[in-house]
């Protein structure tokens, strides 16, 4: 860097053309970052839904094991980041069996796929699988975003044994507009026909998804970002953790045209899972249902699922045994990075070791 | 434009930039021709900043180790953004009220640098104290506009006008491509379909095939099919011994409410053949008179034959 009021040497001007083509690549190829990289197998697909196992990296010491499921717009990794920033990894070393259902990436002939099918088809079907290669006679729900929402919806079906815990991550719920911030705006009936978009693409494209969640923080999300990148340039910083969350924001992948038209109008414009309106092949979604233990997971400064909206949860379920947990965190800082190290993850796992023996 | 300058400007953006303006400016004061005093100038809201960087530039060019003063190319810098906006905002062309929101923040971002008197020398750092220094009015500023009912207008109107220019292409290029006997991104998705149809189909059978294998079915031997079998011609030996029985007693019982009905329907018999008082004289008549009786008989016998 060019130092004030200092002749600069060469080598500065070298070091500092690096670091401006460093920064160049990344802005005009995209973030690259080694992500999900905790061991793992497949051992169970269906159409493009893989359910992984992870390989123990310690000696099982929970009969519990743990099924992740994430939101259908998201990827994989976002649960198993990098190593030393990956809740997976994490629960995988303090001795859980950890399962995670991928959904894969839709193509055209998935655009019909609903909730019905990832709630009444794939999940079931996946806790069969899981249950038959843990051994085991019960197990933990986690899902993170929508993939909460949903697993709140497959425990309200399916609430007995075998499901014994449920632990829903920044999870919305309630989709009363004055509580989702913009997207209240956003989705309102009066200026949003998701049949226009579904009717257009097919599958909602994950560009799409992305530049409408990027919206919500325009600053942070296209000048802030980038102001922290080069900061960590400049300054040689690392730079790892950086790159795998921007990969993270910019790596959508297309939102199955059923289920997304479901999303907006069931969800967001007519609140139904609240008012118990949802109902899966004629089944009724009454949140009530839940009975078991409940750790439910928000964060303050997350834009995407608003703390009332995770919250709601609270009221709707039936569980003796539940708790709110608030960190001071966004949708994506809440499960990765120090603050996540320091303080979610030994929660999660106290939680759960006191409930998976 | 002369050539040498030409030649310059292809290695300078802001030669580029002003070359681009001047050509484009020209274009649009040709296609307003006769408006010119309602005519405003698109591209006017740059020039202030081209002219910053052009002198800076030469003030580089002129001491370039010891670069230029950072105070007064901040001073500078601030004069030119401001000017940039306040030209955009008279301009009018401000329906979201940005322009005054940017404005406002420029001018507050500079009194506060100013009040801190910490003016870097270096670009990034320079960038970064700015962004610092405004992001928070930035997005109050940007987040009151992308919220507002007026921008959801503009934004549903261009969803709705995109979406259609899709549909239309989407379905052109299906056209064509089916014209030119190609198969199509739909023809590709169908057949995914039946492939993904056959994987359920297949995952059934697997799943059944799981069942048994995880005890919660069991496959039928020929052992346990015997075995039915046997239990079978059990329960049918049992059921028909049984069914004999309870069919004998229902025959005793019918045989039992036979011989009652006879004895009813015999008591009814006698009670009607007892005589009546014509047939009891009748009776005692042919007690006394014996042949009268039988005259009687034959006269009847021979009516009904006759």
């Amino acid at each position: 860097m060019v130092k004030e009021n200092t002749i600069p040497s060469v080598s500065d001007l070298e070091s500092a053309l690096k670091k401006y083509r460093t920064g160049m690549q990344i802005i005009l190829e995209g973030a690259k970052a080694e992500t999900g990289q905790t061991p793992k197998e497949v051992i169970w697909t269906k159409n493009k839904a893989k359910l992984y196992r992870y390989e123990p990296l310690v000696e099982k010491r929970y009969p519990v094991p743990i099924l992740l499921v994430y939101a259908l717009i998201n990827r994989p990794y976002v649960l198993d980041l990098m190593p030393g920033n990956s809740l997976v990894e994490y629960l995988v070393r303090q001795g859980f069996d950890v399962y995670m259902l991928d959904w894969g990436i839709p193509g055209d002939e998935d655009k019909n796929l609903s909730f019905e099918h990832y709630v009444l088809d794939y999940i079931p079907r996946a806790v069969k699988k899981m249950l038959k290669a843990s051994h085991a006679e019960e197990y933990t729900l986690v899902g993170y975003c929508m993939g909460g929402t949903m697993s709140a919806m497959y425990a309200a079906l399916f609430p007995s044994k075998p499901l014994r815990n449920l632990m829903l991550v920044t999870s919305p719920i309630d989709f009363t507009p004055d509580e989702m911030g913009l997207y209240g705006v956003w989705t309102s009936a009066k200026y949003f026909n998701p049949d226009l978009i579904v009717e257009a693409f097919g599958n909602v494209p994950g560009e799409l998804i992305d530049t409408g969640n990027r919206l919500v923080k325009p600053i942070t999300n296209y000048v802030g970002s980038y102001v922290t990148m080069w900061d960590r340039i400049m300054h040689d910083k690392p730079m790892d953790t950086w790159l795998a969350m921007n990969k993270w924001v910019n790596d959508g992948v297309p939102f199955p045209g059923e289920a997304f038209r479901q999303w907006i109008r069931d969800f967001y414009q007519q609140n139904k899972l609240v008012k118990g309106e949802i109902k899966l092949r004629g089944r009724r979604v009454d949140l009530a249902n839940i009975t078991c233990p409940v750790l439910n997971i928000a964060g303050k400064k997350d834009h995407i699922c608003t703390l009332p909206q995770a919250e709601a949860t609270m009221r709707l379920i039936s569980s003796q045994d539940k708790e709110f947990f608030v960190l001071d965190a966004g949708h994506v800082g809440l499960l990765t990075g120090s603050e996540a190290k320091k303080d979610l993850w030994p929660k999660i796992r106290s939680w759960l070791e006191l409930r998976s023996e | 434009m002369p050539e040498e300058a030409n030649d310059k400007s292809l290695n300078d953006p802001t030669g580029l930039w002003r070359q681009w303006y001047d050509t484009s400016s020209r274009v649009w004061s040709n296609v307003v021709d006769g408006e010119k005093e309602t005519y405003v100038d698109p591209y006017g809201v740059y020039q202030s900043r081209l002219q910053n960087m052009g002198e800076a530039r030469e003030q580089m060019k002129a001491n370039f180790f010891g670069m230029m003063d950072p105070k007064e190319a901040w001073q500078r810098w601030f004069d030119g953004m401001i000017e940039e906006w306040r030209s955009a905002a008279q301009m009018g062309a401000d329906p979201l009220g940005l322009t005054t929101h940017m404005l406002e923040m420029i001018e507050e971002a500079r009194a506060k640098m100013q009040a801190e008197g910490n003016f870097p020398a270096d670009p990034f750092t320079l960038f970064k104290q700015w962004y610092d220094a405004t992001n928070e009015a930035w997005a109050k500023a940007i987040g009151e506009v992308i919220g507002t009912e007026k921008f959801m207008e503009g934004v549903s109107r261009f969803i709705e006008s995109y979406t259609s220019f899709h549909r239309t292409f989407r379905r052109a290029s299906e056209e064509y491509f089916r014209n030119l006997q190609l198969p199509t991104r739909s023809d590709v998705a169908r057949v995914a379909e039946l492939v993904i149809a056959l994987e359920e189909k297949v995952e059934r059978i697997e799943d059944a095939f799981e069942d048994f294998e995880d005890g919660y079915a069991h496959l039928a031997t020929s052992e346990t099919v015997a075995g039915l079998a046997e239990q079978l011609e059990r329960v049918e030996s049992k059921a028909v011994e049984g069914l004999a029985k309870r069919l004998d007693h229902v025959e005793s019982k019918l045989d039992k409410v036979l011989a009652t009905l006879k004895k009813i329907e015999a008591k009814e018999q006698a009670e009607s053949s007892k005589p009546t008082n014509t047939e009891r004289r009748k009776a005692a008549k042919k007690n006394a008179n014996p042949q009268s009786e039988s005259i009687e008989n034959e006269a009847e016998r021979g009516g009904s034959h006759g």
